[in-house]
């Protein structure tokens, strides 16, 4: 458990978004672990505030940080609370998060992940919705050939968007697929997804509607009855939470201070050093099948 | 007993070679683990040859003395099973009922068609992830008749003792009510899994229907008794198989001295898998 993973590299591939890396700290499937953006001049900067959108409405296109590669289960995000705001693996009462499998899905059904530079802000109602955001970065889920790592960047397509209803909280998730993909060309819409990958939409929402019910929740609710976004209505959204994140960063957000993000970006000159050690094991229990 | 495996080289690479142990001792995974682990109780001794939601086609060689578990390949090339969506790898933990053989001298009076020359198919469906090499000790359930190209390919479907939902399952329709929709999945697994290589969809028989515990046990007792034939040196074409083995002295190819010639354990950390290999099929009205 303590033991040091051989090499060092950690610079990701040519295919990546080239000028960063990631620095990682502590015990991957244990709360000491951490994982860093780190910056093209080394220092360590936020997932969240440093790693540029690039939004562009002609290509669709943003970046997308990922945080959980298909077919796992531990529960890595972007942390809010700490300091330029690490991935971590989440946890409740102290004990760290696992997405349980649900029958015929293994883990997550996507590269799962965060568009930088965006943020759903809890304390603005959705006019059309009703809806408050969840206060976190707006989640992807890439749906290419490749499984891709934990703190690695892409160029993304952005297909659309499912607006889940997480407790009484707005909770988008944007379809996207990474532009290097062999099928990003064939793949710009809803119905191209669908062309390509049929089922996988509808498994997806299925996924989404049942993926917390083994821990005693009820199923999750949508709005739009369930009804996926199109291209200009998710990049409408993008574009929107981009808004709140400019507001938050530039410190425009007074209420319920408290619970808000941390906004410290790159630029303080903190450098830190991989520190290579093994993961832990992951607990045997996680392997169960749920039958919901 | 104890087994243990005994591992030579890297996993997802051709030199990867697990044998299977007694008391420290290589022994044939095909011959010398009995079938029965309790008679009595129809406890059955499974070889675990591939881990559920993984892809490497793992399995007891017929070519090698001992017949370890390696990686099937063709054209000189490793296989692994493609991700049909929306299902990862294989569905369940894999494997093969030592001390069975499915005779291709001989076609099955209800499925008229011949063996594969394979020991028989199990699929574990307990919800612990199992590792190659594994002796698990299982319960039978019932029984599925692949035709795969043409031949007998029986799937067992059984659960590891040890698992919780374990003393709820007796028979067939028990999978259907703890494990819904397991049955039609692993239908619709096989019937598309060779379709990404470019192969026709597989077909069973029975109209796909999953037979009962009571079938199972009898098909199961039919390929032990073909295997009897074959490690007797009876069969009318043994088709090469290798026959070696350390623990049935009555046998011809019984080899007392076959285990020395193993090669010691060189474990190796495992080789990484073509990133292609993640690719997931979306098959046409499957899904």
């Amino acid at each position: 458990m303590s033991g040091r993973l051989l090499g060092v590299a950690r610079v990701f591939r040519s295919t990546q978004y080239r000028c960063f890396s990631t620095v990682r700290q502590g015990i991957k499937y244990t709360p000491t672990f951490k994982q860093y953006l780190q910056m093209p001049n080394n220092e360590v900067g936020s997932y969240f505030h440093d790693v540029p959108l690039e939004f562009s409405r002609e290509g669709a296109t943003i970046n997308m940080v990922v945080e959980i590669p298909r077919w796992t289960n531990a529960k890595f995000e972007i942390s809010k609370n700490l300091r330029l705001n690490p991935i971590v693996q989440d946890s409740k009462n102290g004990k760290l998060r696992y997405v349980n499998n649900i029958f015929p899905f293994n883990g997550y059904i996507h590269n799962y992940g965060a568009i930088p530079q965006t943020w759903e802000d809890p304390t603005e109602l959705d006019t059309v919705l009703g809806l408050n955001g969840d206060n976190d970065p707006l989640d992807c889920c890439e749906i290419g050939s490749t499984v891709l790592g934990t703190g690695t960047i892409y160029k993304v397509k952005v297909l659309g968007s499912l607006a889940l209803i997480d407790d009484t909280e707005l909770d988008w998730k944007v379809i996207v697929i990474r532009c290097d993909d062999p099928l990003a060309k064939e793949i710009s819409s809803l119905s191209g997804v669908e062309k390509c990958m049929p089922g996988l939409l509808e498994h997806t929402r299925e996924w989404f509607r049942k993926y917390k019910i083994p821990q005693g929740k009820p199923a999750n609710t949508f709005a739009y009855n369930g009804e996926y976004r199109n291209v200009e209505e998710t990049l409408n959204v993008i574009e929107k939470c981009h808004a709140s994140w400019r507001k938050l960063i530039s410190d425009q957000i007074h209420e319920d201070s408290a619970g808000l993000p941390q906004i410290m970006r790159t630029g303080s000159s903190i450098i830190l050093e991989d520190e290579n050690f093994l993961p832990a094991t992951i607990p045997k229990k996680v392997q169960r099948w749920f039958y919901v | 007993m104890v087994y243990s495996t005994r591992q030579i080289g890297a996993k997802n690479t051709l030199e990867y070679k697990v044998y299977i142990e007694e008391d420290g001792k290589p022994i044939s995974a095909f011959h010398d683990i009995p079938l029965y682990a309790d008679k009595e109780n129809n406890i059955f001794n499974m070889v675990v040859e591939i881990p559920r939601w993984s892809n490497a086609k793992l399995e007891i060689t017929k070519e090698d003395a001992l017949n370890p578990i390696i990686q099937d390949t063709k054209d000189g090339k490793l296989r692994f099973v493609r991700n049909c969506f929306p299902h990862h790898g294989y569905i369940h933990n894999y494997g093969a009922f030592p001390q069975t053989w499915e005779d291709p001298n001989q076609a099955h009076p209800d499925t008229k068609a011949v063996g594969d020359n394979d020991p028989i198919d199990v699929l574990e469906i307990g919800e612990t992830i199992a590792y190659t090499g594994e002796v698990k000790q299982v319960k039978v359930l019932g029984v599925m008749a692949l035709l795969d190209e043409g031949e007998t390919d029986w799937k067992v479907i059984a659960i590891d003792v040890k698992d919780p939902l374990a003393p709820k399952l007796n028979d067939i329709e028990d999978v259907e009510k703890y494990f819904p929709g397991l049955i039609k999945a692993t239908n619709e697994w096989f019937r598309i899994y060779k379709i990404p290589d470019g192969k026709r969809e597989n077909q069973f028989a029975f109209s796909g229907e999953a037979k009962n515990k009571k079938y199972a046990l009898d098909v199961i007792k039919e390929t032990n008794e073909s295997w009897k034939h074959l490690i007797a040196g009876k069969s009318v074409d043994s088709k090469g198989i290798e026959l070696t083995n350390t623990t049935l002295t009555e046998t011809p190819s019984y080899s007392a001295a076959a285990a020395s010639a193993i090669p010691a354990s060189s474990p190796r950390e495992d080789a990484p898998i073509d990133k292609s290999i993640d690719k997931w099929f979306f098959i046409s009205g499957s899904a």
